[in-house]
């Protein structure tokens, strides 16, 4: 039986155990670097008061908002290049491109278009999202196994069979297979998106905490941006095993 | 019928075939050996309608929808249960859903695969996978099968059991059959005739031969009919005869 998961528990625990130990000898400064404790306890603070909720809303929805836009979209152009040569041309150097620069240079941009609102960071987290789709959907469906293809082609089946028996397969699987970095990427946008400008969500309260040299309280609220990241990552784990579980 | 007329093939300026003629009456089973690169798939692919042809003609008594195709892969749909992959072929020739599953399970069963229908192709042995590729294909009930080299990839014993299942069925169905493959005691024990292709490029085919070995048969024993050595060995001495002249 395999006990890993007990081992890096118990690797943790010592970790935790040390820090604290240095910190409360004295060792770390804790303007800098406070206890485990010190950040339990803001985070114990953040629930409790209830003050967490509203910037935890923000930033699901302008996560969640530019993963789905994004996953719709990406699809939507990455079929379309995939099967009209014209498209490929004029939307592959301008993915290209924008797959080249770090696209969270593009949130500065979007306040200024979208406001501070929710929209400029969903459009942060959607445009993020949308390249790493539009590229997986692209090069999955020219790299398709042929085989399949002649298949169907030589049991009869035309177009419309081989997109819904060959191709929505197996973008779905590429899509699945890519959904935990899509995640990952989403709640990228939309926390840089509230630490440009904001006035909710995690990214606003990192700000918050940065400028009020709180470092319990920034790093009270990146264990909660990594739990919640965690959590959305197993749901997409789950996700992927049961509509994948062809795949084994 | 199946007629195949002075077919020339090339992938660029030099023919891979070249005036290639060969004939398939019906119920008749019929192999094509030859060299590596004669174009044995070539010529295949060509009569699939997958390769078009450089001169000649192909001339088909049968409707694309009575002519079933088997690859040396498999190329079963890896999302698709096996009696999902079996039914497909028949949905593709529009027969309705329900009766295709019906259809699918009892071809499974015929071909010992009972109790493996739900079953993705994963979990298959490569001789359960390849029964099921022949289900595909056989519950369409075609007039004529092409086959290229199918059997390739599976181990003897294997390989035998299903060339076997194959022959009861061609037989009983009356089913005409064009079979490439490099294994010359495979294409006498299962045909009626054997047409050899010489070393390629601009490869011919160079002689025929008729296999006097009773029906219905049995794939092994065809194998001690007293016709079989003989015959095998001309066979043998011709293609040796062909691969030596060109490395000659």
């Amino acid at each position: 039986m395999n006990h890993a998961w007990v081992r890096q528990l118990a690797g943790l625990a010592v970790f935790l155990a040390v820090w604290e130990g240095a910190a409360r000898h004295g060792m770390l400064n804790p303007l800098y670097i406070p206890a485990p404790l010190a950040i339990a306890s803001a985070l114990l603070t953040l629930f409790a008061e209830g003050t967490i909720w509203p910037h935890l809303e923000a930033t699901f929805a302008a996560a969640l908002g530019g993963l789905a836009a994004g996953l719709v979209v990406g699809t939507v152009l990455g079929v379309a290049a995939a099967l009209l040569p014209l498209v490929a041309e004029l939307l592959e150097p301008v993915m290209v491109l924008l797959n080249a620069v770090p696209r969270v240079v593009l949130a500065p941009l979007f306040v200024i278009w979208l406001g501070i609102g929710l929209a400029s960071k969903v459009a942060l987290a959607f445009i993020l999202v949308a390249v790493v789709i539009f590229f997986t959907v692209f090069t999955g469906i020219r790299q398709v196994d042929r085989r399949l293809v002649e298949r169907i082609t030589t049991l009869g089946g035309g177009r419309l069979a081989l997109l819904r028996e060959v191709y929505l397969p197996s973008v779905t699987a590429w899509i699945l297979g890519n959904l935990k970095v899509a995640v990952g990427f989403a709640f990228t946008g939309a926390v840089v998106g509230e630490f440009v400008a904001a006035t909710r969500g995690l990214g606003y309260l990192l700000s918050f905490a940065q400028s009020t040299f709180n470092a319990a309280l920034m790093l009270a609220i990146v264990t909660v941006i990594m739990v919640v990241v965690l959590l959305i990552f197993a749901l997409a784990g789950w996700l992927e095993h049961r509509l994948l579980r062809w795949r084994g | 019928m199946l007629r195949v007329d002075e077919l020339t093939l090339a992938y660029g300026v030099v023919p891979v075939l070249e005036r290639a003629s060969l004939s398939v009456d019906t119920a008749q089973f019929v192999s094509l050996v030859g060299p590596s690169g004669s174009g044995k798939s070539t010529l295949l692919r060509a009569v699939m309608g997958l390769q078009a042809a450089s001169g000649g003609r192909i001339e088909c008594s049968y409707a694309p929808g009575e002519i079933g195709i088997l690859f040396q892969d498999d190329a079963l749909l890896p999302w698709r249960r096996a009696e999902e992959n079996v039914a497909l072929g028949l949905r593709l020739k529009g027969v309705a859903r329900r009766e295709a599953e019906a259809v699918a399970r009892s071809w499974l069963d015929r071909l010992g695969l009972n109790g493996l229908g739900r079953r993705y192709p994963r979990e298959l042995s490569g001789g359960q996978r390849k029964r099921v590729a022949l289900a595909q294909v056989l519950a369409r009930a075609p007039q004529l099968l092409l086959m290229d080299e199918p059997f390739a990839a599976l181990d003897a014993i294997v390989r035998a059991r299903v060339s076997q299942d194959l022959v009861r069925l061609v037989e009983a169905q009356g089913i005409s059959v064009l079979l490439v493959t490099h294994d010359l005691e495979e294409a006498l024990a299962l045909s009626d005739s054997v047409y050899l292709l010489s070393q390629g490029p601009r490869a011919r085919i160079t002689a025929h031969y008729p296999v006097p070995l009773p029906r219905p048969r049995d794939v092994m024993q065809a194998r001690t009919h007293p016709g079989f050595a003989p015959l095998l060995e001309r066979l043998w001495n011709d293609l040796s005869r062909e691969v030596g002249e060109i490395a000659a």
